[in-house]
């Protein structure tokens, strides 16, 4: 993961990055080559759908967090009312993300939902409900994991232009309101 | 226009264009004061495990934000939610000012092993919220306000293998029927309370029906032990009760009245088929 060129960055969190991918790949991995491995479908579904699992927990808690500075969860208040909630870091911070990381987040996010969903379409072909049932889980926690990040960071760009908009508005009545005490 | 922003040296809480801004949060979150109530309960770390969803947004309820409210609900609630309450301004500043955003450092960038410590207790307590019996229960209809579906997928998972190992033929077959009975089972359930007009939300719900297979987990265990007909048939009754017993309070009240037995129905119909699934494996 480190590609050592002076001139561009390299990746900043290259252990997030490779266990980003890590689950991902290996759930792909093991799906495609579970003949290989064991003849018995639960062992391939058991292990897919616990590899697909992990994955969108790394996702969701530290690679969201640490690659690109979101996190998004769902919450119920008193009311019985289920809210959404995006949290993202500050303006500053976010411009720090490394654009390397940001785009391996991104695009293996995307990636990895495609490949799945080929993999259903085959099994759908192939009328094998079995494989379709561990297709529909993994790529439903794909989806998932797409939508959540994707409304994260719309939330964070309004949140930021709301927070600028706000900033030059109370800067500029500030300066009104010091330019009138000094009349 | 953020550029007058990033002009300026790093955002420092001392600085003056800070102060302006956090009297104007502070007089916008007074104004609005009654839309930025902070929930009674006392206010946990934003908690952050949604595991298993499939359409995770149709369901919310964002309420549409003028941008304005927004912004201000989102922030109050979940700067006064950062562990442990900030002294008044020198806390509130450092994070208003500074993150402008929630308490960022907080959940952001905390250690992953908290964040898995933080997952599995919520797990532990779920459990402990809605299957075992408890004389202090708040409110069952309020169960499981932390909703999540790491507990369920496990179960269901543990019912799945307990019962595929049980078998003795087809196997594969056993697992895979357990598992999408179960997970169709919860989905459909859950769309039924929602269909007979009840108010709960999916998520919750879904959640709610996973843990209650916990005890069914229990029964299947030991009728994998033990392979005694009367025994099985004993135990998984006495599972069986547990369960529907665990799910009675929550989807009761989720519904009319006159509709409860609608909805609990089906409930027991599925833990019923589940008993016998286990009672039928050898």
């Amino acid at each position: 993961m480190d590609l050592s060129q002076p001139v561009e960055e390299n990746y900043a969190n290259p252990k997030t990055c490779f266990f980003h991918v890590l689950f991902k790949a290996s759930a792909l991995a093991f799906y495609i080559l579970s003949t290989l491995f064991a003849n018995s479908f639960v062992i391939i579904f058991v292990i897919t759908v616990v590899l697909a699992a992990l994955d969108f927990w790394v996702v969701k808690n530290v690679s969201g967090r640490i690659l690109v500075g979101l996190r998004w969860w769902n919450e119920i208040n008193e009311q019985g009312e289920s809210i959404w909630r995006f949290e993202c870091l500050d303006q500053e911070s976010l411009a720090r993300i490394n654009q390397k990381d940001s785009m391996l987040f991104w695009w293996t996010l995307y990636l990895n939902a495609v490949a799945w969903g080929i993999f259903g379409i085959f099994s759908m072909v192939r009328l094998e409900v079995d494989y379709l049932l561990v297709v529909a889980v993994c790529f439903s926690l794909a989806i998932a994991n797409i939508i959540g990040f994707t409304k994260c960071r719309k939330d964070a760009r309004n949140k930021i232009q709301a927070f600028a908009s706000r900033t030059i508005a109370s800067r500029f009545s500030s300066t009104l309101q010091s330019a009138f005490s000094l009349v | 226009m953020s550029n007058s922003h990033s002009d300026t040296v790093p955002l420092h809480p001392s600085s003056q264009s800070d102060i302006d801004e956090i009297e104007n949060l502070i007089n916008a979150s007074v104004q609005s004061g009654p839309a930025t109530v902070l929930p009674a309960r006392p206010p946990s770390p934003p908690r952050a495990s949604i595991p298993v969803s499939s359409t995770p947004f149709i369901q919310s309820q964002i309420p549409p934000p003028p941008p304005q409210s927004s912004s201000s609900n989102q922030k109050v609630p979940t700067v006064a939610a950062a562990p442990p309450p900030p002294p008044p301004y020198v806390g509130n500043s450092s994070s208003i000012a500074a993150t402008g955003f929630g308490p960022a450092p907080n959940t952001l960038t905390e250690p992953v092993w908290d964040t898995v410590k933080r997952d599995l207790s919520r797990i532990v307590s779920n459990l402990k919220l809605v299957v075992f019996p408890n004389p202090y229960r708040e409110d069952p209809g309020k169960a499981l306000r932390d909703w999540d579906l790491w507990g369920p997928f496990f179960f269901i998972v543990f019912l799945g293998l307990t019962l595929s190992w049980s078998a003795s033929v087809k196997k594969s077959e056993v697992f895979a029927v357990a598992f999408a009975l179960l997970a169709a089972g919860a989905v459909i359930l859950t769309l039924n309370v929602l269909l007979l007009g009840g108010h709960i939300i999916f998520f919750q719900s879904l959640s709610l029906l996973g843990y209650c297979l916990f005890p069914l987990d229990i029964g299947a265990l030991i009728c994998m032990l033990k392979d005694n007909v009367i025994v099985k048939i004993v135990v998984v009754s006495v599972t069986l009760a547990w369960s529907s017993w665990a799910a009675y309070p929550f989807m009761s009240s989720a519904v009319n009245p006159r509709r409860k037995a609608l909805a609990l129905y089906p409930v027991f119909l599925m833990y019923v088929s589940v008993g016998f699934l286990i009672i039928a494996i050898n």
